[in-house]
């Protein structure tokens, strides 16, 4: 009986030690992965930068609503779409930066059709699901002469943040408060004549 | 029988193609005869523009919406032909210029609206804008003065909004008569309101 309980004993002690050495290589992992977090590089201003993006408006000789590769390089922000000379910004002429959230309808025009097409209205139960979140990254940036421009752009959602960083880490001062999200919104908001 | 048939058939075809080559020229010749007559507008001194950067106001407009409706405003008044240069904000060529009016453009309300809703239910989702927009001298006389909306109720994304508020902007300013009022205004100088002009343009 004495015998039995001391190895029961044992045994448990066993356990426990398992446990322990378990909660200590989780705790030791756990606080690996924290200082790995803290202790990430910080943005290298050199190393180029290259995203797929759309650009809506403002870039000078480059069509409205094109798709190509927004890069930054060599303190310039680029934008090219294929085959085409690219465009670029200087980025020491980049006065504010402002990131928003837009949602729209893909597919485009054949996608249009289609759900035109659908009998009995289920275009329009397509259209509930047929709509992407993008981010908008709006630029004001001064010309040679000091005249002011504006560029915006439509970049998949979440890498808006990311170019936002990239510049801010380059010298751009990014504005204080948010783009506003255009939300859905019933609400009128008026501002009357004084 | 067949031949003839032929025959009237190759006439027929010819006469319309003879018609429609003349009815062509005519048109391109009425095309080219009011083209110089819309540069000069009458006046002798044509004026440049230089175009502000829009203020909000009160509102919560998205930066993006600032920058779409002065982008746009900028393209769609130098299509208009009717100003000899169409300038930025902080352009330091405006100094230089003599003739130079400047255009204030204030939003006055805005419905965001939404693409996803006006896509499921036609009827609900628009966007609205509407903006006030001064012609303003130099010396802060407005010759023009109207409030111009832009909407988008069907097809197209929000900002396709103040694509269109900034094509009726230009439309407002390009059929309004405010170059002979600031004729009248330099000839006889009277008070700051002499060549204002209220108008409402949807």
């Amino acid at each position: 009986m004495y015998c039995l309980f001391v190895l029961r004993n044992d045994k448990s002690g066993c356990f426990g030690g398992r446990a322990l050495i378990s909660l200590w290589a989780l705790l030791l992992c756990s606080g690996i992965g924290a200082l790995a977090q803290s202790a990430a590089p910080p943005l290298n201003a050199n190393a180029p930068f290259s995203i797929r993006a759309t650009h809506v408006l403002g870039l000078p000789n480059t069509k409205n609503n094109c798709n190509g590769m927004l890069s930054i390089q060599n303190n310039a922000l680029r934008f090219q779409k294929c085959g085409n000379p690219d465009a670029q910004v200087n980025i020491a002429s980049v006065r504010a930066l402002f990131l928003g959230e837009e949602s729209k309808q893909v597919g485009g025009l054949p996608m249009k059709l289609g759900k035109a097409a659908a009998p009995y209205g289920g275009g329009r139960v397509v259209s509930l699901f047929a709509h992407k979140k993008y981010d908008t990254l709006t630029l004001d940036y001064v010309d040679s002469d000091g005249g002011v421009h504006g560029a915006i752009f439509e970049v998949t959602k979440g890498q808006g943040e990311l170019v936002r960083n990239e510049l801010v880490a380059r010298g751009v001062s990014s504005s204080s408060g948010e783009d506003q999200a255009t939300k859905q919104s019933t609400s009128e908001v008026t501002h009357e004549d004084k | 029988m067949k031949t003839s048939r032929r025959n009237s058939w190759t006439f027929c075809v010819a006469a319309s193609v003879t018609i429609a080559v003349a009815l062509s020229g005519r048109l391109a010749g009425q095309t080219a005869a009011v083209k110089p007559s819309g540069g000069s507008s009458g006046s002798g001194t044509q004026w440049s523009l230089q175009v502000e950067r829009i203020d909000p106001g009160h509102l919560d407009l998205a930066h993006s919406f600032q920058v779409a409706i002065y982008e746009n405003l900028l393209e769609e008044l130098n299509k208009t032909k009717r100003f000899k240069s169409v300038l930025r904000e902080g352009d330091s060529k405006a100094s230089e210029i003599p003739d130079l009016l400047i255009l204030k453009t204030t939003v006055v309300k805005y419905t965001p609206g939404s693409e996803t809703q006006r896509a499921v239910t036609t009827v609900s989702g628009a966007t609205k804008l509407t903006v006030r927009s001064q012609l303003v001298t130099r010396e802060g006389r407005i010759v023009l003065e109207s409030t111009v909306n832009g909407n988008v109720h069907f097809f197209g994304s929000n900002l396709r909004a103040t694509h269109n508020l900034a094509r009726n902007i230009a439309k407002a300013i390009k059929q309004s008569a405010w170059q002979e009022s600031e004729r009248l205004a330099r000839c006889a100088p009277v008070n700051s309101d002499c060549g204002r002009h209220t108008s409402l343009a949807s």
